[in-house]
């Protein structure tokens, strides 16, 4: 039957492989094998080399991604559409190697003092950047399946790191099991989807579905499942639950990982299957991304404000934040609005990326010192350690969306593609999406609140101490917070992305 | 064609896979319910590759089983590490933090 | 709301009937019903004789990495044997390939060696 098949198939030929626009993996897949094997050959004092091979190793891969946006073709395309290189791809791959850095620049101190199993740890890293930068290129079910698996497997290991410890053996489980649960509802949703357009392409798939002007039952249930699946992966509400145990339970630099660089290539497949491959299927996704987004924002945003311990807090804002970042994708299927809320999305999920990623580093520094995760025992920072006050003030200020940090032109960029959309979809998640933006407020300044008028509670005020490439995290994030804030146009002019809409000639 | 056949035990081994992930709660039972679920996904390519005569699907279930395997590995290794630390693979003894 | 919307509102209806009325019966049926709990009505049935044990046993643990490296080595052959039976059609391209995915596989099993997890101890 195969045989058949393969004769139905034609002659072979081999593909022409662009190895410019395959160099940011191809330097990756290299690092992942150096990493590995030379970790096996090096003396315990000798492991910072693990750690800083992993940077050099991603920022490698950074620089072929600046030369791919610089010179040449906007878009590079390989394997018939399957695998593209366009300007959305590049400026993601881009956000997953920059956060993929500074997660190795927070661990390198945290992970050599526990003094086990570095070189795993940066190959798992390294391997789930592999997974995510493969993720934004790809347009193919099979190649967003198989990134999307890379990418997870050697997260669920990292969640799982602390493994004397129970509550680094619970989070590691619960991800595990719900991850892999919700990529096994994905890939029915897939298998559905191919057995009614009958092809894994993703454009293709988009001219396929509704060809008859009417939706069959089954799209409607592939398309479903598949949303579900991924809601899993960005922590939507209702599928939330296992975000703040994991959060709490996987070491911190870990947790920031997953909160920015999983969950954005969770959002990245998402954008990508609803702009190429659900284009004419915006009755069966807006209903499940406006529930999505609403309950999101809404439910993140009650459980954040009672929580005390500050990394349970920003996992149930990252919840809320998932939101804000889906409320765009509500509208994506109205006219003239696709592309602005394409690039709602991609301004977000980078300023997002920046702001979240130097609140963990904060919250690495400070555990450093005051051993606890409470809120309460951020009490007086800004008396001893003035420097890590004021950043945690503006990550928290961005996070708020207050002007003129990045958070604010973020979340101005998501109001703005809703309203445009002139719906009563569009409209409906603005005004829940405003009030929510007031409701965080309040727990973001909680904790300005106890940096800024409270006294130290335990009278114990020696400055900290940050190591210099924890400091170097810290700058390179809040660099990028007021950046985008006070010049967005710098990613407005990246997130000029027409290729991926214009796939299909809207 | 009996494509009608193999999607209804498809289907069936989606639901059984499902309502063992929900209803189950030994950590090894659950892994096997979701391989159950991936199980029914291969069947559904292979059976929709086979309607539609091109290769496609056949390609997605070899790639499906490849990391399935990988999954299992990593999932046995957690059920190992947890029933070390505990002495027990109960999912529902695994609730410390809350809230 | 488009047409398509429209139709899928009879569903919604289905589904809050469907809970209304369940959760009626259920409310009524645990209003009514007599709630005497005692020991032997609580164990689990298993044919009328008391439920002995938890119902599996043990294997040596050292099994499992073996068990494991054997999956994964097996497994991998999913790719290599389509390739194998078509070796000519790939061509040098194909054999490429294929030495890629086998030396890093080749460098799992190194790494597992170096571990020292081949030895039985």
């Amino acid at each position: 039957m195969i045989a058949s098949l393969l004769a139905a198939a034609g002659d072979w030929v081999a593909p022409t492989l662009d190895y410019h626009a395959l160099a940011p993996e191809i330097i990756l897949a290299a690092g992942i094998f150096a990493v590995l094997s030379i970790d096996l050959f090096l003396e315990p004092e000798q492991r910072w080399i693990t750690s800083a091979l992993s940077g050099f190793v991603m920022l490698g891969a950074l620089v072929t991604v600046g030369t791919l946006a610089v010179i040449g073709d906007d878009t590079r395309s390989m394997f018939g559409g399957r695998y593209v290189s366009d300007e959305y791809a590049l400026i993601l791959k881009a956000l997953f190697l920059v956060a993929g850095y500074i997660v190795v620049l927070m661990s390198s101190d945290e992970i050599e003092r526990g003094r086990y199993h570095q070189g795993e740890y940066y190959v798992l890293l390294l391997t789930s950047v592999l997974g995510m930068v493969m993720m934004a290129s790809s347009r193919d079910l099979l190649s967003i399946f198989v990134a999307l698996e890379l990418l997870s497997i050697p997260a669920y290991m990292l969640a799982a790191w602390n493994k004397r410890n129970s509550r680094g053996n619970e989070a590691g489980v619960k991800y595990y099991l719900l991850g892999v649960f919700a990529s096994a509802i994905t890939l029915y949703g897939m298998s559905l989807l191919y057995g009614v357009t009958g092809t894994t392409l993703l454009t293709d798939l988009g001219s396929a579905i509704t060809a008859n002007g009417r939706f069959s039952g089954v799209e409607v249930i592939a398309v479903a499942f598949i949303v579900v699946g991924f809601a899993f992966k960005i922590s939507a509400v209702p599928f939330h639950q296992w975000a703040p145990d994991v959060y709490e339970g996987a070491p911190t630099p870990i947790t920031a990982f997953l909160s920015v660089a999983s969950k954005a290539a969770g959002f990245v497949a998402l954008v990508t299957l609803t702009f190429v491959a659900f284009p004419n299927a915006e009755d069966v996704y807006q209903p499940f991304m406006w529930v999505l987004a609403a309950l999101s924002m809404t439910i993140g945003n009650l459980y954040a404000l009672r929580q005390t311990n500050i990394v349970r807090m920003l996992a149930y804002s990252s919840v809320s934040q998932g939101g804000f970042i889906l409320m765009p994708l509500t509208v994506a299927g109205v006219d003239g609005v696709g592309e602005s809320a394409l690039k709602a999305v991609v301004v977000y999920l980078v300023v997002y990326a920046a702001t979240n990623l130097g609140a963990f580093a904060v919250v690495i520094a400070v555990a450093r010192k005051t051993r606890s995760g409470e809120i309460s025992s951020y009490g007086g920072l800004f008396g001893y350690a003035p420097a890590l006050g004021v950043l945690m003030t503006i990550f928290l200020a961005s996070l708020a969306g207050i002007p003129p940090l990045g958070g604010w032109f973020a979340k101005f960029g998501a109001f703005k593609a809703v309203l445009d959309a002139d719906t009563g979809w569009g409209y409906s998640i603005a005004i829940i999406a405003a009030i929510n933006t007031v409701i965080s407020a309040a727990y973001y300044i909680t904790v300005m609140r106890e940096i800024w008028m409270k006294d130290e509670p335990t009278g114990d005020t020696t400055p900290i101490r940050t190591p210099p490439s924890l400091g170097a995290a810290l700058v390179i994030t809040c660099g990028a917070t007021i950046v985008l804030g006070v010049l967005p146009d710098i990613v407005g002019r990246f997130g000029d992305i027409t290729d991926l809409t214009g796939a299909l000639g809207r | 064609m009996l494509v009608n056949n193999f999607l209804l035990l498809g289907a069936v081994l989606f639901c059984i896979g499902v309502y063992g992930v929900i209803a189950r709660k030994n950590a090894v039972m659950v892994l096997m319910s979701i391989e159950l679920i991936l199980n029914s996904v291969n069947l559904n390519f292979i059976a929709f590759s086979t309607l539609h005569g091109n290769i496609d699907g056949n390609t997605l279930a070899l790639f499906i089983i490849g990391v399935a395997a990988a999954e299992v590995g990593v999932g046995l290794a957690m059920v190992l590490l947890i029933f070390r630390n505990r002495k027990s693979i109960a999912l529902d003894e695994l609730s410390e933090m809350k809230g | 709301m488009s047409q398509f919307l429209r139709d899928y509102l009879t569903v919604v209806w289905f589904g809050a009937i469907a809970l209304v009325l369940g959760g009626l019966l259920l409310g009524v049926a645990a209003l009514l019903r007599p709630n005497k709990p005692t020991a032997q009505k609580l164990i689990a049935y298993e044919s009328g004789v008391d439920p002995v044990g938890d119902g599996w046993s043990q294997s040596q643990v050292r099994y499992y990495i073996f068990a494991l490296l054997f999956v994964i080595f097996d497994i991998e052959a999913v790719f290599i044997f389509p390739w194998a039976t078509q070796v000519e059609r790939y061509g040098a391209f194909g054999l490429v390939v294929m030495l890629i995915f086998l030396i890093l596989l080749l460098d799992g099993l190194a790494y597992a060696w170096k571990k020292g997890v081949l030895r039985w101890v």
